[in-house]
């Protein structure tokens, strides 16, 4: 007997709209899941992959319509099946979970009560307190630290690591046969993303699941399918193996996004030098607790200690990356130094004068050199503005032209910016997530400032526009010599954009030194642990089951003592039980906060040197 | 636990300021509003030098803060004082007595006023109350689910049309249709339960749009929020997603706009309901009062109906955060 797919999908259209409005998102897409099997389905933002996610599970709501083709699961077809039968296959045999798992659950009724409660919608006849006990023992299974007392707790106190392993749970725990993963890993920092593509894979062999893996990043993809299927704009353009479609993509637009696919070690190409120019910011021992309500106690509070003391310098014209995961203290240590909240204690100083000591006037004239971008290109511009008055505002309130003259110069920086001087009339509705990005730019450029920070500025956007907007900043910096602090957790972009650059955790660096350095000889674990679990096609020089650690960061109400990475390092030694690691100068050229040396961690396991200039070279030539 | 015993202490105290706040202004302002108490106490022939012996002796003559401190004092001791006008007996006694029969003592005591008036108040809001519910509770979450359909339409032409009714012409127009048109149920007065029925109706008519508009605003909210619909994906049914997890998130909003809208809304409905149909609660004691210039009964209502609205509130939170456990009050 020939094996029948599991699942079939042929010939699948989908509109949005009707009639003469309507748009094709999808067309004509088959292809077929065999049991046991994981399928990937790769596509860009707008390539119609959750569409058709949804569409395996017969979630297609109007004003999408499903115009012809069937998705056929074990005989019937899901797309015809009346709505009692559907619901009949929907968590039960047939699971889903998307890419946003935080917006998933009730927000008002603990995760593991609302499994449960799925868990007996699906199964009626089980019991409570045996419903119960399943659901604990697979939230013990998928990691989740202290699954009993974590059962009563609310989504909202869940990371979204953890949060995401919970809907694997949800899905779990009625033994479908199928799953539909929708791009999951999205929204995760990269090592517990790796956590979780690990736990999907060993769960998918214990229970004998399909998976359909969608996903827009190459890596991810190549690391847990059997089998990839390529959408382009709604077409399924290529289907192969994994193996072959890594080593051998036949079509055009398959090769174009595996080229697109960040390098961080093969053909990264230049990469921006260290320079020996003064010294423009300097940041002494910076440190900040927020206090919050403690729930358990009477008059109660909680100490969080976001920043634990940070302490470094940036030389004009250069670009510090600061990475870390989510919970690291990043974002407060831009809130720090973009002075809209003074530190605890230590010092911020820009061109040796200390910004605690300024007010009034000296206090408006230096935010006028410090100007600081955001991540969202929605939310940080006014909608009823114009562009033009937009980007005007900071000159008004720094009195630095009016008239003629603001006009003039706000059109000049639209320019430089790449935004057409024409819309400076227009309202930013209509504008794409680059354009606003670059309005914000150039509300921040217009003032001529000399250090910018970027705050995940890049990370909303595709790749595309991500190389555009570096490739701009690139000219500002070399043009009006400005120096830039990127924040972020994107480590192929900071790879291209920082000649130094900082990893923190928990609040803390934990080490410190040049591009090159930081991704070939890295001396702490934890930067290794970030670099082995970057998704990507290359060969690694550090790889998962070396460093890929379980868990996630401690909370910073509860900082371990002595080394506050102790309790997922592989390497621990007794000295970290106790003692504090500080940072020092190791064998490469950086600067580590570990009480081990370069020969107590494994060797990198390729040695790659980037091409191009390296930076020694570049500023020889300059 | 400890979040409830600290919660309670902060809201409790910080109400109990309020609640002094609302006596205090309320008091002054009885005081230095045109009307003199005397005047209708003793009525138009008083002499002159008898007002002002009956004033000197109800302390009314003092500095203002002098008889706040005084009465605070009376109500500490669980004293809110006497009517000026209303004898033990019931009934009103302004206007036909002299100097010397207006010993306090023969007045009734405000408290007792009051404990007489609220079962009957009780009685009117809970039904209205109820009769509001009936109606817009079903209406409201049909209205929220159903976003696009005929029960959106429904709600909105039915709370359009209920908002632009004043509830005097309803009382009024209700009175000369159900009772002396027909002669169905009785209207004014109260003697016995079926006393209740109409005015409960127009108390009900003027909640019912606030009620259905916010808990179909509420309900489409959550409609809309991701988890109601991947529930169903998760393989719960619509049925288990709306009454498990959509209504008790619309709890909250729905709460709030109860604590801060509607108990105002009831309170002053019910003055106007109980004077119209001449209903013997709080409202009718209080409005008689105020033409009166009865300052015991009026100072007392509106600290009661103060104390009334702070504790709602403070439930009303309360009853948020056990719900929400994001929120923080």
């Amino acid at each position: 007997m020939a094996a029948q797919p599991l699942l079939s999908v042929e010939n699948l259209s989908i509109f949005l709209g009707s009639g003469d409005a309507a748009r094709k998102l999808l067309s004509n897409v088959a292809f077929k899941v065999e049991a046991k099997s994981v399928l990937g389905i790769i596509g860009e933002s707008g390539s119609g992959k959750t569409l058709l996610s949804r569409a395996l599970v017969n979630w297609v709501r109007p004003p999408l319509q499903v115009s012809s083709g069937t998705v056929v699961y074990q005989g019937r077809n899901l797309l015809a099946l009346p709505e009692a039968e559907m619901a009949c296959l929907r968590g039960r045999e047939i699971a889903y979970i998307g890419a946003n798992p935080t917006t998933a659950l009730d927000p008002t009724v603990p995760v593991g009560h609302q499994i449960e409660e799925k868990l007996r919608a699906v199964e009626p006849g089980l019991s409570r307190s045996e419903a119960r006990r399943r659901v604990i023992e697979l939230l013990d299974a998928v990691r989740i630290p202290s699954a009993l007392s974590r059962f009563d707790e609310y989504p909202f106190q869940f990371s979204g690591g953890m949060m995401q392993r919970a809907m694997i749970v949800d899905a779990l725990i009625s033994r479908p046969k199928l799953l539909v993963a929708d791009n999951i890993t999205q929204p995760l920092d990269v090592t517990v993303a790796a956590q979780i593509l690990r736990l999907l894979r060993d769960l998918q062999r214990d229970f004998g699941t399909a998976i359909v893996f969608v996903s827009s990043s190459f890596g991810t993809i190549v690391e847990i399918a059997d089998e990839v299927v390529v959408l382009d704009k709604g077409t399924v353009v290529e289907a192969q193996d994994t193996r072959r479609i890594q080593n051998a993509p036949v079509h055009p637009y398959t090769r174009e996004l595996l080229a697109r696919v960040p390098r961080l070690w093969h053909d990264v190409g230049g990469i921006p030098a260290v320079n020996s120019e003064p010294v423009v910011l300097s940041v002494r021992d910076v440190a900040r607790t927020y206090e919050v309500k403690d729930r358990t106690s009477l008059f109660g509070k909680n100490r969080v200690q976001a920043v634990r003391g940070v302490s470094f310098e940036v030389r004009r014209g250069e670009s510090l990356g600061l990475i870390g995961e989510s919970g690291c203290g990043k974002s407060t240590l831009s809130r720090l130094l973009s002075s809209l909240e003074p530190p605890d204690r230590g010092a911020i100083e820009i061109d040796g004068v200390d910004v605690a000591t300024l007010r009034g006037e000296a206090l408006l004239s230096m935010r006028r050199r410090f100007q600081l971008l955001l991540q969202d290109p929605y939310n940080s511009i006014p909608s009823h503005v114009s562009i033009g008055e937009t980007i005007a505002e900071p000159l008004r309130i720094h009195g630095l032209a009016s008239g003629r003259k603001l006009r003039e110069k706000v059109s000049a920086v639209m320019q430089e910016v790449g935004l057409s001087p024409d819309l400076q009339d227009s309202l930013p509705v209509g504008l794409s997530a680059g354009q606003r990005q670059r309005v914000n730019i150039a509300r921040a450029m217009v003032l001529e400032p000399s250090v910018l920070i970027l705050d995940e500025t890049l990370s909303a956007l595709d790749q595309v526009e991500q190389a555009k907007l570096l490739d701009l900043f690139d000219n500002l910096q070399r043009k009006h010599g400005i120096t830039y602090l990127y924040i972020s957790h994107d480590l192929a972009m900071v790879r291209r954009a920082c000649s130094r650059i900082a990893v923190m955790y928990l609040g803390k660096i934990v080490e410190i030194g040049d591009n090159e350095t930081i991704f070939n000889a890295p001396a702490h674990p934890y930067t290794r642990t970030l670099l082995s679990s970057v998704s990507t096609v290359e060969e690694k020089p550090f790889l998962p089951k070396d460093y890929l650690l379980e868990g996630e960061p401690p909370d910073p109400i509860h900082i371990p003592e002595g080394c506050s990475f102790r309790s997922r390092c592989p390497f621990v030694i007794d000295a970290c039980r106790s003692i504090e690691p500080a940072l020092v100068i190791k064998a490469g050229a950086s600067a580590a906060a570990c009480h081990l040396g370069m020969d107590d961690l494994p060797p990198p396991r390729i040695c790659t040197v980037a091409r191009g200039v390296t930076g020694l070279q570049r500023l020889e030539n300059s | 636990m400890a979040f409830a015993l600290e919660f309670f202490l902060r809201r409790i105290s910080q109400g109990a300021l309020i609640v002094l706040a609302v006596a205090f202004v309320i008091f002054t302002l009885l005081r230095i509003a045109p009307g003199d108490p005397i005047r209708i106490i003793l009525g138009p022939m008083a002499t002159p030098s008898a007002m002002e012996e009956t004033a000197q002796r109800l302390g009314l003559r003092d500095p203002i803060p002098v008889q706040f401190v005084r009465y605070l004092g009376d109500i500490v001791k669980g004293d809110f004082g006497n009517s000026f006008i209303r004898g033990k007996q019931g009934g009103t006694t302004g206007g036909s007595q002299d100097a010397g029969g207006s010993a306090p003592v023969d007045r009734a005591p405000v408290i007792e006023l009051i404990a007489k008036a609220l079962p009957y108040t009780l009685l009117l809001a809970a039904s209205g109350f109820l009769l509001a519910c009936l109606v817009s509770i079903p209406l409201g979450i049909l209205a929220g689910v159903r976003n696009h359909g005929w029960p959106q339409r429904v709600a909105l032409y039915l709370s359009s049309f209920f908002v632009s009714l004043p509830n005097v012409w309803v009382g009024i127009v209700l009175i000369y249709l159900l009772s002396a048109r027909t002669g169905w149920l009785p209207a004014i007065g109260y003697q016995h339960i079926g006393y209740v029925i109409i005015p409960a109706i127009v108390v009900a008519v003027e909640l019912a749009p606030v009620m259905i508009r916010s808990i179909s605003v509420a309900v489409a909210t959550n409609v809309q929020e991701p988890f109601y619909e991947i529930g169903q994906v998760r393989g719960l049914s619509a049925r288990a997603m709306l009454f498990r997890h959509v209504l008790r998130n619309a709890a909250v909003p729905l709460l709030n706009s109860f604590g801060a809208q509607m108990i105002g809304m009831l309170l002053g409905g019910l003055f106007v309901v109980e004077y119209i149909f001449s209903f013997p609660g709080i409202g009718l004691l209080t409005i008689n009062a105020v033409f009166q210039r009865d300052f015991p009964v009026i100072q007392t209502v509106a600290i009661f109906a103060s104390t009334v609205l702070v504790f709602i509130n403070i439930a009303v939170d309360f009853a948020s955060t056990t719900i929400d456990r994001r929120l923080k009050f």
